[in-house]
């Protein structure tokens, strides 16, 4: 089977790419900042400690990235070929050699992203410690250095990240026709845990790190994420409620306004993950550039703001392609049924009327869910660090980051949706 | 008795060099009801898709109901179909997340008609359906699957329906079901009907039989029987060796 697996690699990589390119960024995001530790053997006691704490809020937040990325990206790489897994079905293979081929895939796909990755990591690396020597925050002597704590980091949790991907696909997918169920109790049990976790970081933001400065950022910032990847399990539930309150205002909009009415949940995820990210990281940021004016600023502030803000610039790739694959995967999967709506009858433009509505039913899911998730990291962080729970920040920010989601989902969604349309509807329908 | 739908030296090439239609002309008379019958690769479904509509002749011309359709852009075909065409296909084509009423008021919904729900009960019940009007399609049976898509394709009363192989996935007694119903709705309702079919038996059904070979006419069939349309299948290939 682990030959299937190099055949799907060698003559199909166009369903490959999204994971090859999750996994890649991740991978050279990874090595960047471990090649700080790498750094850091050796040199001063004042840059050892800069490297250090910047190599781990960075690849911190890398790696709860990359793991949902390769993940969803990999199970939708998969599903997309359920086709071809049925074939091989009935042509004898068993469950245990689907999973195999599953898992090889991954882990070849990873394997090559990692190496691919080496030489970008390695110039990531050195602008990063160039940046924190211009900012003083490291000794002018300190040389760069790329060893074996980033290789053996990019490979090791690029590798295991997609190993375990591949594993819980194929547990999924190779399972016979008819027993695949999903099970709402666990994610709704799993929501619930990551809520708590960003509820704790969010309390210990406004109690404990109460007057530390700058340094409650480390909580404030990790209280978003744990609560964004909660909201972010909850998306079915929270785009029933959506499209409940809703339904009327769609309704209006005639027959495809009534076709809309049962979005799949499965975008909401990297909307919201984006949203409210995004949102609590620019805020966060806002509150310490006012809060630190005129106050004399630790030496690492300003790296700290700029690793902020390519952290948001990071996610907001990282989801970019998750949100495209994702719907480029579900609009296809969709080409029979619309298809069967067009030979009920419905011309081009009302399908695409219907697959735009149910993009802005997800879309405001996702935008809300991310809004609530994203104060988890700021009012905390507003308290601890300014006395003051609501920011008085301008709500332009929040609408910049809901405009990047609203016009990655919908253009997304509607060049996808063109190309399902093409051609006969006839043809379609049997494909 | 005028014509509800004619087509006038239809020709259809598809890319790739295939000719599935090469110069058809035929004509489908108010009220009837017609199976077109050929071997597989005649061009029977080719002729069913360009007559209704659903797709583009190469060469020719087709009128549906005394209008002509020129339209080449997707959406105004649509808007063409609607109306005056209604379909029921082999696989059904329900939509699997709506329910059967909402099924089939769904062409009247696009075509931004309002949609009488009491009127469509009352249809679906005609169709012994009458407690299976709320079930998404997939708990229903093929056979009453197939009888809803026959009550969505009468929606929106259109003047003629074509049916591409309707009995194709269905047993023999559903499948006879459904034929009777169709039977029913020419010649208790006035509606014109045009099955492609492979099955004599179902072709036995309609008024007449047209056959097709090779992408053109092969004769046709009044009063068909079972035996008299296998019969005339069995031999359709002979005279097209004959000529060749």
């Amino acid at each position: 089977m682990i030959a299937v697996a190099l055949r799907n690699l060698r003559h199909r990589p166009g369903g490959f790419i999204a994971t090859f390119l999750s996994a890649f960024l991740g991978a050279v995001l990874l090595m960047a900042f471990a090649s700080l530790i790498d750094t850091a053997s050796g040199v001063d006691a004042a840059s050892n400690e800069s490297l250090i704490t910047t190599a781990g809020v960075g690849g911190g937040w890398c790696l709860v990235i990359v793991a949902f990325a390769v993940t969803s990206t990999l199970t939708l790489a998969v599903r997309r070929r359920e086709e071809q897994i049925a074939l091989l079905r009935r042509v004898g293979a068993t469950g245990q050699q689907l999973r195999r081929m599953i898992v090889g895939e991954a882990v070849a796909v990873a394997l090559i992203a990692s190496a691919a990755a080496v030489p970008v990591g390695f110039v990531l690396g050195r602008l990063l410690v160039s940046l924190m020597k211009d900012t003083g925050q490291v000794a002018a002597a300190v040389d760069a250095a790329f060893g074996p704590i980033a290789l053996g980091v990019g490979f090791g949790v690029t590798l295991l990240g997609s190993l375990v991907a591949g594993i819980a696909t194929a547990r999924r997918t190779a399972a016979p026709v008819g027993t695949k169920r999903a099970r709402p109790l666990l994610r709704r049990i799993g929501a619930g845990l990551f809520l708590l976790t960003g509820a704790n970081c969010a309390v210990l933001t406004a109690t404990v790190m109460d007057g530390k400065g700058i340094d409650a950022m480390q909580t404030a910032g990790q209280a978003g994420i744990w609560a964004s990847i909660g909201l972010a399990l909850l998306a079915p539930e929270l785009l029933r409620l959506v499209t409940a309150v809703l339904g009327p205002a769609v309704r209006l909009f005639g027959a495809a306004g009534e076709l809309a009415l049962r979005p799949q949940p499965s975008a909401v995820m990297p909307v919201l993950l984006f949203t409210g990210i995004a949102t609590g990281t620019v805020y966060m940021q806002g509150i310490e550039d006012r809060a630190s004016s005129g106050e004399v600023q630790a030496a690492y502030a300003r790296d700290i703001q700029t690793l902020n803000y390519v952290v948001v610039g990071m996610i907001a790739l990282f989801v970019a392609i998750m949100l495209v694959n994702m719907l480029i995967a579900a609009t296809t999967h969709r080409r029979r049924e619309f298809a069967q709506q067009r030979l009920a009858g419905a011309t081009r433009g009302q399908v695409i009327a219907m697959v735009a509505l149910e993009g802005a039913l997800v879309t405001v899911t996702g935008v809300l869910g991310g809004a609530v998730a994203s104060l988890f990291t700021v009012l905390p962080f507003g308290s601890a660090r300014a006395g003051q729970v609501w920011p008085d920040a301008s709500p332009l920010a929040f609408a910049v980051v809901a405009a990047i989601a609203v016009a990655l989902t919908g253009s997304a969604l509607v060049q996808t949706t063109r190309r399902a349309l093409r051609g006969p509807a006839t043809a379609a329908v049997r494909a | 008795m005028t014509d509800v739908v004619r087509v006038e030296e239809l020709y259809k090439t598809y890319d790739g060099g295939v000719t599935a239609l090469d110069g058809v002309t035929a004509g489908f008379a108010a009220g009837s009801f017609t199976a077109v019958m050929g071997p597989s690769g005649s061009g029977k479904s080719t002729l069913l898709q360009c007559a209704a509509g659903l797709d583009r002749p190469t060469g020719g011309r087709v009128f549906l109901d005394g209008h002509e359709l020129t339209a080449t852009k997707d959406t105004a075909m649509t808007k063409f179909r609607r109306g005056r065409v209604g379909f029921v296909f082999q696989d059904y084509n329900l939509l699997p997340s709506l329910t059967v009423l909402q099924n089939v008021v769904l062409p009247l919904r696009l075509a931004g008609r309002r949609a009488d729900l009491a009127a469509a009960r009352a249809a679906l019940a005609q169709l012994d359906l009458a407690d299976r009007t709320d079930e998404l399609p997939e708990r229903l049976s093929g056979g009453q699957r197939q009888r809803a898509a026959v009550a969505r394709a009468l929606v929106t009363r259109p003047a003629v329906i074509f049916a591409d192989e309707p009995t194709g996935a269905l047993d023999l007694g559903s499948a006879r079901e459904v034929l009777t119903l169709l039977r029913e709705v020419v010649h208790q309702h006035g509606r014109t009907v045009v099955m492609v079919t492979h099955d004599p038996v179902a072709a036995a059904y309609a008024d007449s039989v047209l056959f097709l070979a090779d992408g053109r006419l092969a004769g046709s069939l009044s009063a068909p029987t079972a035996d008299a349309v296998a019969e005339r299948l069995a031999h359709l290939g002979d005279r097209a060796r004959a000529a060749a």
